[in-house]
């Protein structure tokens, strides 16, 4: 009944998926387009520049000026220690509290409570403490990404499902067996939702910080441009940022791909669902 | 073996009715005609169905028998072919003020209480407040569920709730009844009590029926006819007619020809589900 | 029941662990109070700077500025959402468009708001209604799109008009989502507009937060801190439960 339930779409002679995406991607270049249009002929240049002038600002200066790529080489720097980190101490952590009931009865409530904290506020004060350098940006980093790992962490042990762990039992499996093929595969998905969320709240806190810190780093640049009502190069950092960001968000993903089990091949359903094995 | 007839509509013709409910050339494709994907679901089904009868869709998994169901209710649009529901063509577009529908699993609403589901199905067909409840309180009692009116649907059991489910769909007064495995989720027992219950309702109400399952006892047990269905593409393979009064008691099942009926339909049923097993495993081999 | 007592009893202990351990960490001299100011001390400033005027007029710059942001991104969001669940196929082009810009930090793009909006409260507003809308557009299309095929047939056998499916079969079933995207939106707001007020503004709370640790006035720095992520975990304590009475009673129900 599903198989006929859920038949190959055709829109616009071709296949659904492919129809999605190419809308997508025509919407996506149609703004670029609408952007370009408007920032040569209409905007005030001192606000709006066209796309094709960005692309002339990533050559020179951004691209050009060392101390620009010095700085965005440091923020890639600090997003990837400061995820580093997050991610040791968080399934430490969440390990330790997740690994019994009783654990994460008591600890949990105090990780959600620091969780709530709008953490935004400490950022004064982590400067204040770390200084202008990249300790206080890889600290501010660290400490908004380690929370979702550890809350995903504690998730995704518990509900193990009592027969799997009985099956284990009963195969003659000891208890490094159960961690390994039970408790482990079980707690994928949710540690691989938990690492997702990490990276854009670790780099939420080290851009955070670098905006912050106005004397270096990127938060300079950015300072400089916009008083200085330039653009095309704020623009151009911005979105070399962006992209930045976009790579780091795919890494986990594909990491996500590759490394969940289960979740190479398609799950098949029906007769023939052994051999997908 | 004298109960077997392969005339399409016999129960209809010897009965001298009108049918009500009468399939004709009933196609049903899914994808574009000779596309690689393209499925033909149900291949040129004729069937008259009398008004007051119990009929049967039986078949393996995948031979359309809930499409086919669903093009009666009008929720698909056939390809081609036309369906007839008390002298109106159904035209791809529900009908609640004739035709009820008891799905698979338990659709009452998980945010309403009982009473609360029974009152918007009837708001939904147009009965007028003041009747609603005692309608819906008629029904509940009937099966023997008046007491859980203000109960949430997921606070009963998995039998309680399809009860529960049957009863909305016999409250809304129509008088075709169309059943989607409505037991599929039930154990056993359960589903033979149901069953029982069932027959002993549309005793009373007089209802026409048509009910899709996959159990065999089931078919024999509750149906006047059966029609057991071919593998994809679905066509109507023979009619299997069972001449029993409703209500039907549990003493039944124990007779000689219960046995021998269902043993009949395992025959029938086997080559089918042994050739829809093979069409299965292409799909999902060459589907990659 | 002792379980639940002990459990109490570790987690009252953490907190005093960490009073005690700030106290007397300062007591001692062990840090400098400019890094961490002895707990009466930031006592005395919260007292102070309560009872001041000019801690009314920055909080009121600062609710008012994000009550503005989450009105803009609650009737955007829910908009936004409600159009592009219009059609499946509009869903599957534009739901992965949204949700991947979400996952990069709009931070990023604080500085064009100030460009844009100037150094007010306007820039605040605009930076902390598009930071807000996506949460709220997200869970609006996942809720209105997570109704279960078998309940909109049943509408649909049953001779639901299409009004009367929204109302009973496609809004019950979105509500709870609904719901976390308005909180985890509201909340996303109120970070926002503080961390674009002490990135870079004249006015507000986190203008203040970050004008005290530039002034190296530590203790009333520490009272800004505790007097907002008091306000913060207290509003977040109630609508969180708020939340899980509307999800905990859906979840009984299914």
């Amino acid at each position: 009944m599903s198989m006929i339930d859920a038949p190959r779409e055709i829109i616009m002679g071709m296949p659904r998926a492919r129809a999605v995406s190419l809308t997508r991607w025509a919407i996506i270049l149609a703004a670029a387009a609408a952007l370009e249009i408007y920032g040569r002929f209409f905007a005030d240049p001192a606000f709006i520049r066209p796309v094709s002038a960005i692309v002339g600002a990533w050559f020179n200066p951004v691209m050009s000026d060392e101390r620009i790529f010095w700085a965005l080489s440091m923020a890639v720097f600090e997003i990837a220690v400061a995820y580093a980190l997050s991610i040791v101490f968080g399934a430490a952590i969440g390990i330790s509290i997740g690994v019994s009931n009783f654990a994460r009865a008591s600890f949990l409530p105090i990780v959600l409570l620091l969780y709530a904290i709008p953490q935004v506020t400490l950022m004064p004060l982590f400067i204040l403490i770390f200084g202008l350098g990249a300790a206080g940006k890889i600290a501010f980093g660290f400490t908004h990404g380690i929370f979702p790992i550890i809350v995903n962490v504690v998730a995704g042990m518990r509900d193990i499902n009592p027969l799997h762990r009985s099956a284990i039992a009963s195969m003659g499996g000891a208890r490094a067996d159960l961690l390994r093929h039970v408790i482990a595969p079980n707690m994928a998905p949710a540690f691989f939702t938990g690492l997702r969320l990490s990276m854009t709240l670790t780099m939420l806190g080290v851009i955070l910080a670098e905006l912050y810190v106005s004397t270096g780093g990127i938060g300079y640049f950015t300072r400089l441009y916009a008083e200085n009502f330039n653009p095309a190069p704020l623009f151009a950092l911005i979105g070399t940022l962006a992209l930045i960001a976009v790579l780091f968000n795919s890494l986990v993903r594909v990491a996500e791909r590759r490394l969940t089990p289960g979740a190479r091949a398609p799950a098949k359903l029906g007769l023939s669902g052994a051999k997908s094995k | 073996m004298s109960e077997a007839a392969t005339a399409i509509g016999a129960g209809a013709t010897a009965a001298g009715l009108a049918p009500a409910i009468s399939i004709r050339g009933v196609t049903q494709r899914f994808g574009a005609v000779g596309a690689a994907q393209g499925v033909l679901a149900l291949d040129d089904i004729s069937l008259d169905i009398a008004p007051g009868e119990f009929v049967c869709l039986l078949g393996p998994s995948g031979c359309g028998k809930s499409t086919l169901l669903n093009i009666i209710g009008g929720l698909f649009k056939p390809t081609s072919g036309e369906v007839t529901v008390a002298g109106k063509r159904v035209d791809g577009a529900p009908r609640p003020d004739e035709i009820a529908f008891v799905f698979q699993e338990s659709t009452l609403f998980p945010w309403y209480t009982i009473i609360e589901n029974f009152r918007i199905a009837l708001k939904f067909q147009g009965v007028p407040k003041s009747e609603r409840d005692d309608l819906a309180m008629d029904a509940l009692k009937a099966v023997g569920m008046g007491g859980f009116a203000r109960h949430y649907p997921t606070q009963l059991s998995v039998g309680m709730r399809q009860r529960v489910n049957m009863a909305r769909g016999i409250c809304v007064r129509t008088n075709i009844l169309l059943m989607d495995e409505p037991f599929a989720a039930l154990d056993e027992q359960s589903r033979m009590v149901l069953g029982e219950d069932l027959s002993t309702l549309l005793a009373k109400t007089g209802k026409t029926i048509v009910f899709v399952t996959h159990s065999l006892a089931e078919a024999v047990f509750l149906s006047d006819r059966i029609v057991v269905m071919t593998a994809r593409p679905g066509r109507v393979k023979t009619i299997v007619n069972v001449n029993e009064r409703h209500p039907r008691a549990p003493d039944f099942m124990l007779e000689p020809r219960f046995g021998e009926m269902r043993n009949e339909l395992f025959a029938l049923l086997r080559d089918e589900i042994r050739r829809a097993m093979a069409l299965q495993r292409d799909a999902d081999g060459g589907g990659a | 029941m002792t379980g639940a007592f002990a459990q109490r009893s570790i987690q009252i202990a953490f907190l005093g662990v960490v009073g005690g351990a700030w106290w007397l960490l300062t007591s001692s001299h062990a840090v400098s109070p400019l890094f961490l100011p002895p707990p009466e001390a930031v006592y005395t400033a919260v007292s102070r700077l309560v009872v001041a005027a000019p801690f009314w007029s920055a909080v009121g710059v600062t609710l008012a500025t994000i009550a503005k942001a989450y009105g803009i991104a609650v009737v955007a969001g829910v908009f936004a959402g409600w159009l592009v669940t219009r059609s499946k196929f509009w869903t599957e082009v534009f739901e992965p468009i949204i949700a991947g810009l979400f996952t990069i930090p709009i931070t990023l793009f604080f500085p064009m708001f100030i460009l844009f909006f100037g150094i007010g409260a306007g820039s605040k507003v605009a930076y902390g209604a598009v930071y807000g809308f996506f949460p709220i557009a997200l869970n609006t299309i996942a809720g209105l799109g997570r109704a279960d095929e078998r309940y909109l047939r049943a509408a649909r056998s049953m001779g639901a008009s299409s009004l009367e499916t929204f109302r009973h079969v496609l809004l019950p079933s979105a509500f709870p989502v609904l719901v976390t995207g308005l909180r985890v939106g509201f909340f996303i707001c109120f970070a926002s507009v503080l961390g674009g007020e002490a990135l870079s503004s004249i006015a507000g709370v986190g203008r203040n937060i970050a004008l005290a640790a530039e002034l190296m006035d530590s203790a009333r720095m520490y009272a800004w801190i505790v007097v907002v992520i008091c306000f913060a975990v207290s509003l977040n304590f109630v609508m969180t439960s708020i939340e899980n009475r509307a999800t905990a009673s859906e979840a009984a129900r299914r």
